[in-house]
């Protein structure tokens, strides 16, 4: 503002000289250029050129002036230089008694300012010994926090440790389980837990063996060793709680039907950790089934299903391969049924097939007794042979079944091998009897030399057994080895009964017997496998009776045409007995009498056959006895022919003697 | 998973039977694996497979006896029937002697069993449709039956699912005792026992006395 009134004032001038101005005459500023060099007229201009309208001071000026500038006289105008002057002056008076109040003002505030000053300087001062008297406070305050932060850090591992190393209350508490003994899912996964820090502070002793410094080592492995210990207190109740829940639980699964429930699973699978546990847990199990196996077999056995259908198997007790047959079936589906209970049982665990069987071995052991009791029974007072057999094939039928589900060692397959070796011996000891039975009294021949009804018997019986063993289903080794004890037992004992039958006949009849007897043989035993060693040894007797037989039939038709002497003697004539003829009985007269005897069996061969021959079964054999004969027949007329016809036995006419070449009468014989 | 396949309530005892070569083991593979088996062997004597179905909201496993057909076996498949609540009879389509068979077999079905199995008759091979041999009408006077096919599974599932159906009813009813022995039918009490309270037997399993 002061500064201002310095400019306003000047104004108030150039304002007052430009109105004289405009009050004498208008300039033409256009008008002259000479006029430039005037400084009136440069004033002129300049006053002309400048834009009162735009002046803000000028205006401001104007304003003021206008404020005591009222009356515009000559007077007025000749005073206002001295009234603007005097203004001025009062202007300048009030403003410099103004500024000497700011000017008192300011001195105060200086005072002020320099009493502050001084005060601050003397906190300063203050502060500063202060701050000197603090500093130990201060760094021991740092030092304390520092701690302070430390320790924080170390209660929050301190939790993290207890949260990861310790059992929470509740956890402790659901190990030790309900008042009721029930278990709950939180029982196993706080065991989970034991677990779990058990082995986790195995691995904290591990790896601070290779990390920590010594002093930390020994401290934790303290700690580690006394968390383990306690975790194995914890761990060893727990188990034991768990033992005796399982094996009570174990010991309900009587029924049926067990209900296995997921607990039971849960128990079990969590049990393995303890093997003893373990194992004493599946044989309460396996005991409880075992009873209810036993149980249920005597239920089949002597109750049957609902109103007696189907009816107890004991009902059938009279029909031997019906009683045995269905006890074995029962016996077979209750032993896959456990196994699936069994399994069921074991789902979560990792049980191998060894102690799978070796359970189920011990369940399905408590029916072997009462099963074995029984068939024994069956076995011992059954004499027929085809239903022992048909059993033994049952029993291996089966022991070949139940050995699908259950392993070798296990006792109900040892029991139903004992049986089956049982019945193997009975059926064998039948069939010897048979046998010895066969010999004790040996029936006489028939008239027709036909078989005997014993035989017939027999020969029905090995058909029958040979029959069923066919139907089994049995490996094919333990058939032949079967099949070949069968035949020795049947087939020798029939062969001597026929030799002692046939031992009172004379040797035709008895090679026509044997003969016989031995094609019926044969023909029953071509049938089936496994013969053809037995089949062989009969042909072998057959052929022997056979060639006794042909004999026989070609001495009986030499014997008829009066050769058989002739024939002989022929044969053991020596050159040195001198001419045949001139031995006695052989003169031409006697020899062709025969001959012509000879001569007339030609005509009509089926005349002489021996009666034994027709009687012979088999029509190949028949013939082939025939033929055989002769054969024979025909070698002795070659024979007699040739000597007959020989100039040293000096026979006359030895044409009229042998008509007939050898070759007419192979010829008329065939 | 907790429930896990093995929460049934009860167990089905089944036996399939019917001629040689009708297809039962076919059927029952058909069924537990869902697959065909095109050159499957003669049965020897018995064989047994399982699977668990749901009836009602229930689940049920089923036992399933496959039974040999050919004829020197029966002495030994007969053994099987007792204690079975279902009774699947299959005849093949294509080969009427099966069918003219049947009445044996049913003969065979009704004296060896309880008087509350289920008998269930099916005509398999129904795929063979060209080679038909009996009618589906001549069937179905017989016995109320059901043709399917163990190759292309069609209606298997049916078959063994009716015959659940038809015995769980007979359970609901009361006609079938769950009491009786080798009623073919084992119960599995659903709720969890209080394993130590030994005061309170479950009533409904075998009081043997
Ligand atoms: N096209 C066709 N073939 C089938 C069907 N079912 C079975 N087969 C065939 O029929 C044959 C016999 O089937 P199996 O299941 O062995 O018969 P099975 O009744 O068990 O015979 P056994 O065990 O001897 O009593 C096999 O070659 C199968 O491939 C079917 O639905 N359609
Ligand atoms: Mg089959």
């Amino acid at each position: 503002m002061f500064v201002k009134d310095g400019t306003y004032a000047k104004h108030l001038f150039d304002t007052e000289a430009s109105i004289k101005m405009v009050d004498k005459e208008p300039i033409d500023v256009s008008s002259s250029g000479s006029q430039t060099t005037n400084p009136l007229s440069r004033k002129l201009n300049k006053i002309l050129e400048s834009r009162l309208d735009n002046d803000k001071d000028m205006l401001e000026a104007l304003k003021a002036l206008s404020t005591f500038f009222s009356e515009n006289s000559l007077r007025t105008r000749r005073n206002l230089r001295s009234d603007i002057e005097r203004r001025s002056l009062a202007i300048n008076e009030d403003f410099i008694e103004a500024f000497q109040s700011v000017k008192e003002q300011l001195d105060s505030v200086y005072d002020d300012v320099k009493s502050m000053n001084e005060c601050c300087q003397d906190m300063t001062n203050r502060l500063k010994v202060a701050k000197e008297q603090t500093h130990d406070l201060i760094n021991q305050t740092t030092k304390l926090q520092n701690e302070s932060q430390a320790l924080q850090m170390k209660a929050q591992v301190a939790d993290v440790f207890l949260e990861k190393f310790q059992l929470k209350p509740d956890e402790v508490k659901s190990l030790r389980g309900t008042r009721d003994g029930t278990l709950h899912e939180k029982f196993f996964q706080s065991l989970e837990r034991v677990k779990q820090i058990h082995n986790d502070c195995k691995v904290l002793l591990r790896t601070n063996q290779q990390t920590a410094g010594i002093s930390i080592f020994m401290q934790s492995v303290v700690f580690s060793l006394e968390i383990m210990e306690s975790m194995a207190l914890h761990q060893e109740s727990a188990y034991e709680r768990l033992y005796r829940w399982t094996q009570n639980e174990c010991r309900t699964l009587t029924a049926d039907a067990p209900d296995v429930s997921f607990v039971l699973c849960q128990a079990i699978e969590a049990l393995q950790d303890r093997p003893v546990l373990f194992r004493y847990s599946l044989d309460e199990f396996g005991t409880a089934r075992r009873t209810a196996v036993v149980r249920g077999l005597i239920d089949a056995l002597t109750r049957g299903g609902p109103g007696g259908t189907p009816r107890p198997i004991e009902l059938h007790s009279h029909d031997p391969l019906r009683y045995v047959g269905d006890m074995l079936a029962w016996l077979h589906q209750a032993t896959a049924s456990e196994k699936e209970h069994l399994q069921s049982l074991l789902k979560r665990c990792s049980a191998n097939d060894e102690q799978i069987q070796d359970v189920l071995g011990h369940i399905t052991e408590g029916v072997c007794r009462p099963f074995k009791v029984r068939v024994e029974q069956v076995l011992v007072s059954e004499q027929d042979a085809v239903t022992l057999y048909k059993l033994h094939n049952l029993l291996m039928f089966y022991h070949n079944t139940i050995g699908q589900i259950v392993c070798k060692e296990a006792a109900l397959l040892a029991t139903i091998r004992e049986i089956q070796n049982l019945s193997h011996r009975m059926f064998f000891n039948s069939l010897n009897c048979n046998a010895t039975k066969l010999l004790d009294k040996v029936e006489l021949p028939p008239g027709d030399l036909g078989p005997t009804e014993s035989l017939n018997k027999t020969l029905q019986l090995l058909r029958d057994v040979l029959a069923c063993q066919e139907a089994s289903v049995v490996a094919f080794d333990d058939k032949k080895q079967d099949f070949k004890q069968i035949l020795s037992c049947v087939v020798d004992p029939l062969l001597q009964m026929c030799s002692v039958s046939a031992s009172r006949l004379n040797s035709t009849d008895m090679a026509a017997y044997m003969i016989n007897c031995i094609y019926l043989m044969q023909t029953t035993l071509s049938l089936y496998e496994f013969t053809d060693t037995r089949l062989e040894m009969l042909q072998a007797q057959m052929d022997a009776h056979i060639d006794t037989l042909v004999s026989e039939q070609a001495s009986f038709v030499l014997n008829r045409a009066n050769l058989a002497q002739v024939y002989g003697t022929i044969q053991q004539h020596q050159p040195k007995q001198g001419a045949l003829s001139s031995i006695q009985g052989m003169d031409s007269q006697t020899v062709k009498t025969a001959m012509t005897k000879f001569d007339s069996y030609l005509a009509s061969p089926d005349t002489l056959i021996l009666p034994q021959c027709s009687l012979i079964l088999s029509g190949r054999v028949r013939d082939s006895v025939k033929k055989n004969s002769v054969e024979l027949i025909c070698e002795a007329y070659k024979h007699m022919f040739e000597a007959i016809n020989k100039p040293a036995n000096e026979y006359k006419d030895p044409q009229s003697i042998v008509p007939r070449t050898p070759d007419q009468v192979v010829k008329l014989l065939s | 998973m907790a429930a896990g396949p093995y929460n049934y309530s009860y167990i089905f005892k089944y036996i399939i039977i019917g001629d040689m070569g009708v297809g039962k083991s076919c059927l029952l593979h058909q069924f537990t694996e869902k697959k065909f088996m095109a050159d499957c062997p003669h049965t020897i004597g018995v064989e047994f497979g399982t699977r668990i179905i749901e009836v009602s909201g229930q689940k049920i496993k089923l036992q399933i006896w496959d039974t040999a057909g050919q004829e020197r076996f029966r002495a030994v498949t007969r053994s099987y029937y007792r204690g079975a609540a279902g009774a699947l009879m299959v005849y093949d389509i294509t080969r009427r002697s099966t069918y003219n068979h049947l009445s044996s077999w049913l003969t065979d079905a009704r004296n060896l069993t309880n008087p509350n199995t289920v008998i269930f008759l099916i005509g398999n091979k129904s795929d063979l449709e060209a080679q038909r041999d009996v009618t589906y009408e001549e069937a179905k006077q017989f016995a109320d039956e059901n043709e399917c096919s163990a190759k292309t599974g069609d209606n298997v599932e049916d078959a063994f699912l009716d015959t659940a159906k038809k015995i769980y009813q007979n359970i609901q009813d009361g006609s079938l005792d769950l009491n009786a022995a080798e009623s073919g039918v084992q119960h599995k009490p659903a709720t969890p026992r209080n394993p130590l309270n030994t005061d309170q037997t479950p009533s409904k399993e075998g009081c043997a006395c």
